[in-house]
């Protein structure tokens, strides 16, 4: 089978899904309308609730759920072989991404912008807010704990990475410094700082990090602390210093990366050389329900229903920008997915991807996306940094935010009780060393099973919040109920397998040192997230069989024209 | 492909890329600018909402200069959030 075959059956899954089952969707069952005034003009203040285009909004939305983790969880799962982790995509983000993502961010947008907690709050049960919040705090840490673990492990095993890195954080905090102080123009800026992170990626190749840091360059210890470092300074740093240019610089490096590859594909048109399927069991666990959760985001994935709810439904313009902007965007996710998935099955044989994947997934993108950017001419060794900085990159990316997020939640939860957490420095070093030791003493491929785990338990949530809004309105409601049992039970079983192995390599002794802590922290935080998902359940369930009141469905009120 | 149509493609091409880079950080100078806004407002016009922090007599006298952001103020003050707004 050749790659670009796959890539273009994937496109047309994502038109006729978007047109046809979101089209009927939209215009059926939510019935988006775009007399409606929506939150952003009802409450327009400038800044949260702000009307705007939906071409903004999709990259946007875009920007915030693509990752690392469409990437990393393609790359892992083609252990199964490539068609099970190519179903899953397609048919995950046909039958529950897209309406995870759309459902949530419609619900909120009829809820005048409510994010999720307060969702939970109104439709579910008082505790579910609490619940919920907590659930997402040890969710947080999982997302932390793997994106660490996976630039760890392409520090240690990419050796041209760590300058390159370092270059473009100096190109970003430049970008910074010279658009809110010097205030140069941004296209200035641009071909400055964009140039200064392509010549350290060049530089990267030139200096390896063993020929400046010798033995000390294979360390994940050292790697593991330079990330939780540099996401600790882009935490405690005002935004605007660090974190958002130095997003904007890699911006233009990861979609040059990306589309290469792309372009790759179709120049190249390789032909795919791994299996289709080798085995229903492996080193992870079984197909059902690992594979599940091991591609999370680009089929399904709960950090979507965040997003989709505290930011861009606050700033849709009309009803009918939803589909677009939030169902749209996740079936450009799912490409993604399919291109990362391509970059292991074709750009490499088989057995170099199980020689690589040892090293971590990291490695595998970086070779692949090299072998495709060399079709198009960029020398191997120049692409594999390139692919390295964007893998890392895209991980930073979340980790940052999650640790600026984990400080502001660590304050909230614990600091009327400990006065000393109230502190961002210190609550922020709490978090990053929590992260830390999950990074150090963890497994990344377990790491990874629990995050994405945790990431579609919360999807489940966010599935059984929208159905809840669905039936109080009166409208359709089993077309999201179903899917979220299925993840609800798919997600319980890969959690309660993957805290099995750990916990029993526990209390069996057959885990000691750094393995124990790690075992045994992992397997207590995904016991945590089975706990609460199953209390949010019940409620939910309840809320479900409670009748909807003496006057029936609750529809919304009726259009009201114009705006301010 | 008529002029309109390609202008229209051009700037939504524009748009989205907008959107991938520099929205986020639009957003956030802007939410930075509130929050500091809303702090001064707070210090001066607290009373609105039950905070006396200064004299009236001061409130009084920079009152016409608050006028116009008091009701977005208020609401966002009054605005139920949770942990998540923190996030987008």
């Amino acid at each position: 089978m050749n790659a670009a075959f796959v890539l273009i059956g994937a496109l047309a899954v994502a038109w006729g899904g978007y047109r046809w089952y979101a089209g009927y969707v939209d215009r059926k069952v939510v019935v988006a309308d775009p007399q409606k005034v929506t939150p952003a003009r009802m409450y327009m203040d400038g800044v949260d609730f702000m009307p705007t285009s939906k071409n903004v909004l999709f990259g946007y939305q875009f920007k915030s759920i693509a990752g690392a983790a469409p990437v990393v969880g393609a790359i892992i799962a083609l252990q199964w072989g490539w068609l099970p982790a190519l179903l899953w995509l397609l048919g995950g983000v046909l039958l529950i991404g897209w309406l995870h993502d759309y459902l949530s961010g419609m619900s909120a947008l009829r809820n005048d912008g409510l994010s999720l907690g307060g969702m939970a709050y109104k439709l579910i049960s008082p505790r579910a807010r609490l619940i919920l919040l907590s659930f997402i705090y040890f969710y947080l840490l999982l997302i932390a704990g793997a994106f660490g673990a996976i630039i760890a492990g392409a520090l240690t095993k990419l050796t041209s990475g760590p300058v390159a890195i370092l270059v473009l954080a100096g190109a970003g905090a430049l970008a910074g410094h010279m658009i809110y102080r010097w205030r140069i123009n941004i296209l200035v800026i641009t071909a400055v700082c964009v140039g200064l992170a392509l010549a350290g990626i060049w530089l990267g190749g030139v200096l390896p990090a063993p020929k400046i840091l010798g033995s000390l360059a294979q360390s994940k210890l050292l790697w593991g602390v330079f990330a939780i470092a540099f996401c600790y300074i882009s935490a405690i740093l005002p935004i605007w210093r660090f974190a958002l240019p130095l997003n904007y610089v890699a911006f233009y490096i990861v979609m040059l990366g990306l589309l290469g590859g792309i372009a790759g594909i179709f120049v190249g048109l390789p032909s795919i050389q791994a299996p289709v399927y080798t085995e229903f069991t492996i080193k992870v666990g079984p197909l059902w329900p690992m594979l599940f959760v091991t591609i999370a985001c680009g089929a399904c994935s709960g950090w979507h229903s965040l997003v989709s709810t505290s930011g861009t439904c606050r700033q849709l313009e009309s009803e009918t920008d939803g589909r677009p902007v939030l169902a749209g965007s996740m079936y450009v996710e799912m490409i993604l997915g399919v291109v990362a998935l391509m970059t292991a099955a074709a750009a490499m044989p088989y057995t170099q991807y199980q020689e690589l994947l040892k090293a971590g997934p990291a490695a595998v993108f970086a070779t692949g996306l090299s072998n495709l950017l060399n079709i198009i001419g960029l020398p191997i060794a120049y692409g594999k940094t390139m692919a390295t900085v964007i893998i890392v990159i895209l991980a930073i990316t979340v980790m940052q935010l999650v640790l600026r997020f984990m400080k502001v939640a660590t304050i909230e939860l614990v600091g009327d009780r400990s006065p000393v957490l109230r502190n961002g420095p210190i609550a922020t070093l709490v978090a990053a060393l929590l992260t830390l030791l999950i990074i150090e003493t963890g497994w990344w491929q377990y790491l990874w099973v629990l995050f994405g785990g945790a990431n579609q338990l919360l999807a489940s949530l966010a599935l059984l919040v929208a159905s809840l809004w669905l039936r109080s309105q009166g409208k359709k409601f089993l077309f999201a109920l179903i899917p979220m049992y299925f993840m609800f039970v798919t997600t319980i079983a890969a959690l309660l397998y993957t805290s099995y192995n750990l916990l029993s390599k526990v209390f069996t002794g057959q885990a000691g040192g750094e393995q124990l802590v790690g075992n045994g922290l992992m397997g207590l935080v995904s016991l945590s997230l089975v706990v609460m998902a199953l209390l949010l359940l019940s409620d939910g369930i309840k809320a479900l069989r409670s009748p909807l009141g003496p006057e029936g469905p609750q529809p919304e009120p009726e259009a009201a024209g114009g705006g301010q | 492909m008529t002029e309109d149509k390609k202008g229209g493609f051009l700037r939504a091409i524009r748009e989205f890329i907008y959107g991938m880079s520099a929205h986020d950080s639009a957003r956030f100078a802007l939410k930075t600018r509130a929050q500091m806004e809303h702090l001064f407002i707070l210090v001066t016009m607290g009373d609105l909402v039950g905070v006396p922090l200064l004299p009236p007599y001061y409130s009084l006298r920079l009152l016409p200069y608050v006028v116009p952001q008091i009701a977005t103020w208020k609401r966002r003050m009054l605005r139920e959030k949770d942990l998540t707004d923190a996030l987008a």
